[in-house]
């Protein structure tokens, strides 16, 4: 395990990709909460012509060195980006296309641009053309020391920003008219979130690649907005959730070959990584205490079962007859209730507080004007869910209504 | 001998169009027809196909998915390559069944897991469309990366390599042109109803879920004949960019749908005659996919000047007068 950390070769992969799924957990917040994931997608092909056209400039000029194309790469592929974010705003609010064609047009007349001139490069400049390629699926395994460095700068760069308008963001997020009306420069701020959004695009493109850059936007958000309802901590929860992909992607890309005892090359570790953080959003959407699917699901299961339960009770409490499963009486006896099939003390004091529950409902629901014949069967449905603070506030009402 | 050797631009089309010409009367046997003519034909019916339910998808708003599909389409493909390679590795074109099964069944996953992720875990839309098409296509790339070590395929089902059609993939982008468009006339007026208003459609009866399902059945199939020629990425430009320059054009759907295949087939007669024209005057060879998509964008801006200019005329033309 740490020896991904110590590692020379292992070293720069790891922390590298740990810091640019880092800055991407934060931004993806940002489109996440707007509802706009999917312009990520967009601009991450939007800069694959930058990619290619700032390699073609460079390969003119300079003689071929992997560090220049690679600067020269960060530097065409932002510019390629904010222009098709440009074209994007164009198109949603000038010519009123709406926002998903938009962003599939930018997207792909983009992609066919790169892969137009890509096709020249590939003949003429064989050498740079395969730093392009490594730049469409991404290629984390050859990433060196000097990677760390960068990235830890374009982290921080986003991390300090977010800091800096945190104040402005949660504003803008719960109450647009407000931060409008209060004379917040919102569009200001947008442009500032969509540079952020091409900054960690451009990041992440080395170690994930054009193509699956967007989901390292999108899945660190949706785990994080099942466990919390803050805004602070969403933004702390997807950071983590996006390092711990990072680092997971890298450790099961080299050591599953491993495992299966294959002296294969390591698994791509661009799609590792995804694949790492698709199952952490989808683990929190299923299993997250407040939120999550199959929990909501379990809680209405007990739900359903308690009622049950207390049915019998009452039924045997009030000598009527009952229908119960052997397993739902085993169950009624394990709780002290049931002793051979007859209430015990605890049962008997349980059954008689389930029935003063459905009378002190009765009494509201009349007090509330609802005929008498319908009571009885809301107070059936109502009497499992009284809280200790209802009652008491019930029984004052009835106290009252006897005076 | 390819007819079109050493032609420029201006030279291509009389050739073609007499080349066509003696095709459609016969005098030219189908198997006889040279690269160039080949990939004109497949391009022009992949952007029919397209343009059909492309219309339908802009209109639907539900691009998005079309998107999601056209990289989910990668496993498909590959489980393709699989299933072929563990029969004996035949080309893999001829095997059209097996091919258009894989797309059909990664169509109906697709939809499946981000309809339930976004009404059943009620995960925003956006999120869910983006987590499903990611994890899959990353799923596919690890799928390609392992079981063939060649990243040569998984590039050639991104990027497409028009130099490497035959008649085969002729015949599949025919077929698919052609179920499109049955399956687009035959329920024109409920396509109508439903791109419209969802709502009169469902309460006059219509099932919008079951011509959804059907519009993304369609749309992956039409992947599939399009993978081989442009990739799956850049199918997407022949899926939006079409509909969306006929819609500056004009208000009405038919006519919408007719110009977004008319452009479509100037493009890809304009693309090929380019590309051979790169060839024979710079000694270039130019991806041909690329310049397709790099024509579409054209005529996008194209028809939006012709917008711009009208609307213009429009407010000038009374003082003209």
């Amino acid at each position: 395990m740490i020896e991904f950390f110590t590692d020379p070769v292992l070293r720069a992969p790891t922390i590298g990709t740990m810091l640019m799924c880092f800055s991407a957990g934060i931004i993806g917040c940002l489109v996440f909460l707007q509802r706009r994931s999917l312009v990520g997608e967009a601009l991450s092909h939007a800069t694959y012509p930058g990619v290619v056209l700032s390699v073609a400039f460079a390969a003119l000029f300079l003689p071929f060195s992997e560090d220049g194309a690679a600067l020269s790469i960060l530097f065409g592929a932002f510019l390629s980006g904010i222009l098709g974010l440009a074209v994007i705003g164009h198109l949603e609010k000038k010519l009123k296309i709406s926002s998903d064609a938009a962003l599939c047009f930018v997207l792909a007349i983009f992609f066919g641009i790169g892969v137009l001139i890509a096709s020249r490069l590939q003949v003429t400049h064989a050498l740079w053309f395969r730093q392009i390629q490594i730049f469409l699926f991404g290629q984390a395994a050859t990433m060196v020391d000097a990677h760390i460095y960068l990235y830890a700068i374009l982290a921080l760069l986003v991390s300090s920003a977010i800091f800096l308008l945190f104040r402005y963001l949660e504003i803008l997020y719960f109450d647009p008219g407000f931060a409008e009306s209060i004379g917040m420069k919102t569009l200001a701020i947008n442009g500032v979130i969509y540079f952020l959004l091409v900054l960690a695009i451009v990041i992440g493109m080395r170690s994930v690649g054009v193509v699956l850059m967007s989901g390292m936007l999108i899945a660190p958000p949706v785990a994080a907005r099942q466990w919390t309802k803050k805004l602070t901590s969403f933004f702390l929860v997807s950071a983590l959730v996006g390092v711990a992909a990072g680092f997971l992607g890298n450790f099961f890309s080299v050591m599953i070959p491993k495992w299966a005892h294959q002296d294969k090359l390591p698994l791509p570790t661009g799609p590792m990584i995804i694949l790492s953080a698709t199952s952490i959003a989808l683990f929190s959407l299923l299993f997250s205490p407040n939120k999550g699917y199959a929990t909501r699901k379990l809680r209405i299961l007990r739900y359903r079962i308690r009622c049950k339960e207390e049915n019998i009770l009452k039924a045997l409490y009030e000598g009527e007859s009952y229908t119960a499963s052997s397993l739902q009486l085993w169950q009624m006896r394990s709780k002290g209730w049931l002793e051979d099939s007859k209430l015990t003390q605890k049962g008997k004091e349980k059954a008689e507080k389930l029935i003063r529950l459905h009378q002190l409902w009765e009494v509201y629901l009349i007090y509330m004007g609802q005929g008498a014949e319908r009571v009885h069967q809301s107070a059936e449905a109502m009497e499992h869910l009284l809280t200790p603070e209802m009652e008491k506030q019930l029984n004052e009402l009835l106290q009252k209504e006897k005076r | 001998m390819n007819p079109y050797w050493e032609l420029n631009f201006f030279q291509f089309f009389p050739v073609f169009f007499g080349r066509l010409f003696q095709l459609l009367t016969g005098a030219l046997a189908w198997k006889d027809l040279a690269s160039d003519e080949v990939q004109v034909l497949v391009l022009a019916f992949i952007s029919i196909a397209s343009a059909l339910i492309g219309s339908l998808l802009v209109l639907k708003r539900m691009t998005m998915l079309a998107n999601s599909l056209s990289h989910t389409i990668l496993v498909g493909i590959v489980i393709a390559y699989l299933l072929l390679a563990a029969q004996g590795g035949q080309e893999l074109s001829i095997n059209f069944p097996i091919l258009i099964a894989a797309a059909l069944a990664t169509g109906i996953l697709t939809t499946v897991l981000t309809q339930v992720l976004s009404h059943v875990i009620k995960l925003q839309e956006d999120a869910s469309i983006g987590l499903v098409f990611t994890s899959l296509f990353a799923l596919g790339v690890i799928l390609v990366t392992l079981y063939t070590r060649n990243a040569h395929i998984g590039l050639e089902i991104v990027m497409g390599n028009a130099d490497a059609l035959h008649l085969n993939d002729l015949k599949i982008a025919l077929g698919v042109a052609m179920t499109n468009a049955v399956f687009v006339l035959l329920f024109f007026k409920e396509w109508k109803l439903i791109c419209f208003d969802q709502g009169l459609a469902s309460s006059l009866g219509f099932r919008p879920a079951l011509f959804n399902y059907l519009l993304m059945l369609l749309t992956s199939a039409t992947a599939i004949s399009a993978f081989r020629a442009v990739g799956v990425l850049l199918f997407l430009a022949f899926l939006v960019g079409l509909p969306l320059t006929a819609r500056l054009l004009t208000h009405h759907l038919g006519t919408m749908i007719f110009l977004a295949c008319g452009i479509g087939i100037v493009c890809s007669i304009g693309a090929v005659a380019l590309s051979r024209h790169f060839l024979t005057v710079y000694h270039a060879p130019l991806s041909t996919s690329g310049l397709v998509v790099v024509m579409i964008g054209v005529a996008f801006a194209l028809a939006l000047g012709k917008k711009k200019l009208s609307s213009r005329l429009c407010v000038i033309s009374p003082f003209l007068a």
